[in-house]
C-alpha cells in the first residue's frame, strides 16, 4: 500500500486539466465530469464542466472516491457527448452499465486515471487534522487500480497492492451461531434510515424503476423497522449479486454506517465457489452469473 | 388462523402448529401434490400450497415476505432440472436459490425453515415425504420469530440523532 504516498497527484491533476481543456476546446466533448474540491479538506465532489475556462475547477486528490460512471445514465437521451474521468473501479462500473444497456459507448469518452487508492473520508472527518488517514475499506482490497477500459488516459499505471479478496470478515460472520448472526444484522438494520443512498450511488443498481419506489405494489412498506429494513437490505444485495464491482460506494455514502459490503461480499464469495470465479465489469462479454446458467451447476435440491 | 400472537411459552410448546408455505410449480410439483391427494397419501394439514407457473417465478423476495408475515417454513418446489415446461426455468431457480439459501443462513435464519426441492408430477410419495419431514422439523424448532414484521423491532432513533449530532459537530469544528 506504500505506493499510495509516492504517487504524484498534482502531476496527474495537471494532465487531467489539460485533457479536459483540449476535449472541450476541440468540441470533441460537450461536457467533462470530474471532481472538484468540496467544502472540507476530506471532501471531493463531482463537477460537470462545460466550458474550457472552468477546467481549473478540476482536482485529483486522495478523496476522489465517488464513482462518476453512474452520471452517464442521465445523459443517455441527450445529444451530449460526455467525457468522464474514471479510476479502475469506475471503468468496471462503465463496463457494467454498457453491459446492462444503460449507456451507449459512442456517447461517452472514458478518460482512464490510474488510482493509488483513496483515503477513508469518514475516518478523516473523525481524526485530528494532519493525522495519517487510512485507506478506504473498498480500496484496500482493490485489485484493479488501473482503468480496464478507456478511450484516452492520463497518468501512468500503478502496481496493484492487493492480489486476492479478503473474505475473513464474511467468514467471521458465517462462523457465528444463527442467533448471533441474526442479532448482528438486526443491530445493523435498525440503524438503517432507508434513505436509499446505497441504491442511488450504486452502478449495479440501475433499474429505470425500482421495486422500492413502488409501495403500492404491496411488496414492501415504507415502514422503518428492522423487518422492513432487512427486507430492503437482502433484496438490494440480491439485486446486485454477480454484478457488484466492489467499489464500496454503498458503504461510503451510508449515513448510518451499515456494513453493506458484508452482504455483497457474501454473494461474491458464494458465486465464486458455486459457479466459478467471476469479476464483474472487467469486460462486456462475460454474462453476469445470475443471467445465465450451466446444466452442471451444483445440485443440492434433489 | 391469522392470529400470529403467541400468548405464553406453554402455548407454544403444547399448541404450536407450524405454518408451511409451499410454492409449487404448476407443471410438476402441483401435479405431484395432486397425485399425493388422489393416491390418498396423508400428510399434515399445515401446508399452504401456492401454485406458480414455474419455480423460476418464485422471487426470493416472496420467501422473505412469507417469513415477515408469520410463516414458519417455506418450501420452493419445481420440476427436476431438464424437465422444465419452459425448458430452462428451473436452472435459473437453482442458481438463485443456491445463493439465497446461503444468504438466509448468513442472516441467521435456520436452514431447516427454508428448502428447495425438485418434485415431479409422478412423485406424489416424495411430496408427502418432503412436506411431512419439513413440518416435523419446523415443529421441533418452534415458531419463527425472525424477520417477522409484527415483532415491531423499531429503529433506535436516539442512536441516529446522536450520530448525526456527532458528525455535525465534526463538520462545525472543521469549518
Amino acid at each position: 500500500m506504500s505506493n499510495a504516498f509516492v504517487y504524484n497527484f498534482d502531476q496527474v491533476q495537471n494532465e487531467m486539466r489539460a485533457m479536459a481543456k483540449e476535449l472541450l476546446e476541440s468540441g470533441e466533448a460537450t461536457m467533462v465530469i470530474g471532481w472538484e474540491k468540496g467544502a472540507l479538506p476530506y471532501q471531493s465532489t463531482p463537477v460537470m464542466i462545460r466550458s474550457a475556462e472552468d477546467v481549473d475547477k478540476l482536482i485529483w486528490d486522495a478523496y476522489c472516491q465517488q464513482n462518476l460512471s453512474t452520471y452517464l445514465i442521465d445523459y443517455i437521451y441527450t445529444d451530449e457527448k460526455v467525457a468522464i474521468f474514471a479510476k479502475g473501479c469506475d471503468t468496471r462500473a462503465y463496463n457494467r452499465l454498457i453491459q446492462d444497456n444503460r449507456i451507449k459507448a459512442e456517447k461517452c469518452i472514458v478518460i482512464g486515471v490510474p488510482c493509488p487508492g483513496m483515503k477513508n473520508a469518514r475516518e478523516a472527518a473523525r481524526l485530528p487534522e494532519n493525522a495519517e488517514v487510512p485507506m478506504a475499506n473498498a480500496c484496500k482490497e482493490c485489485r484493479y487500480p488501473n482503468p480496464v477500459v478507456f478511450d484516452k488516459r492520463v497518468g501512468t499505471d500503478v502496481t496493484a497492492w492487493c492480489t486476492e479478496r479478503d473474505f475473513s470478515d464474511v467468514e467471521a460472520i458465517e462462523a457465528m451461531p444463527a442467533d448471533d448472526k441474526y442479532a448482528f444484522w438486526q443491530s445493523q438494520y435498525t440503524k438503517c434510515i432507508r434513505c436509499y443512498a446505497c441504491r442511488n450511488i450504486c452502478p449495479a443498481c440501475n433499474c429505470t424503476s425500482c421495486i422500492f419506489d413502488q409501495s403500492a405494489s404491496g411488496w414492501c412498506s415504507k415502514d422503518i423497522n428492522a423487518s422492513e429494513n432487512q427486507f430492503y437490505g437482502v433484496t438490494r444485495a440480491f439485486h446486485v449479486a454477480g454484478r457488484c464491482i466492489e467499489c464500496g460506494q454503498c458503504e461510503m455514502v451510508c449515513p448510518s454506517e451499515v456494513p453493506i459490503m458484508l452482504m455483497n461480499k457474501k454473494f461474491i464469495k458464494d458465486i465464486d465457489s458455486l459457479f466459478g470465479a467471476h469479476e464483474a465489469g472487467l469486460d462486456t462479454n462475460t454474462p453476469a452469473p445470475l443471467s445465465h446458467f450451466s446444466v452442471s451447476d451444483p445440485e443440492e435440491f434433489m | 388462523m391469522s392470529d400470529n400472537s403467541v400468548k405464553t411459552a406453554n402455548d407454544v410448546a403444547e399448541n404450536f402448529e407450524p405454518k408451511i408455505l409451499v410454492f409449487a410449480c404448476n407443471w410438476c410439483t402441483y401435479a405431484g401434490a395432486d397425485l399425493a391427494g388422489t393416491s390418498r397419501l396423508q400428510y399434515p394439514p399445515n401446508v399452504r400450497i401456492l401454485r406458480v407457473p414455474c419455480s423460476c417465478r418464485v422471487n426470493p423476495q416472496f420467501v422473505i415476505r412469507a417469513f415477515q408475515r408469520g410463516i414458519d417454513g417455506v418450501l420452493v418446489a419445481g420440476c427436476h432440472p431438464g424437465d422444465c415446461h419452459y425448458t430452462t426455468g428451473n436452472y435459473y431457480t437453482r442458481r438463485r436459490f443456491l445463493l439465497i439459501n446461503r444468504m438466509m443462513e448468513y442472516m441467521g435464519i435456520d436452514p431447516k425453515r427454508f428448502h428447495t426441492r425438485w418434485i415431479s408430477g409422478a412423485e406424489g410419495p416424495k411430496f408427502q415425504q418432503v412436506v411431512t419431514e419439513m413440518i416435523e422439523e419446523v415443529r421441533a424448532i418452534g415458531p419463527n420469530r425472525k424477520l417477522r414484521d409484527d415483532m415491531k423491532v423499531t429503529v433506535n432513533t436516539d442512536d441516529i440523532v446522536a450520530s448525526v449530532e456527532a458528525d455535525t459537530k465534526v463538520v462545525a469544528d472543521n469549518v
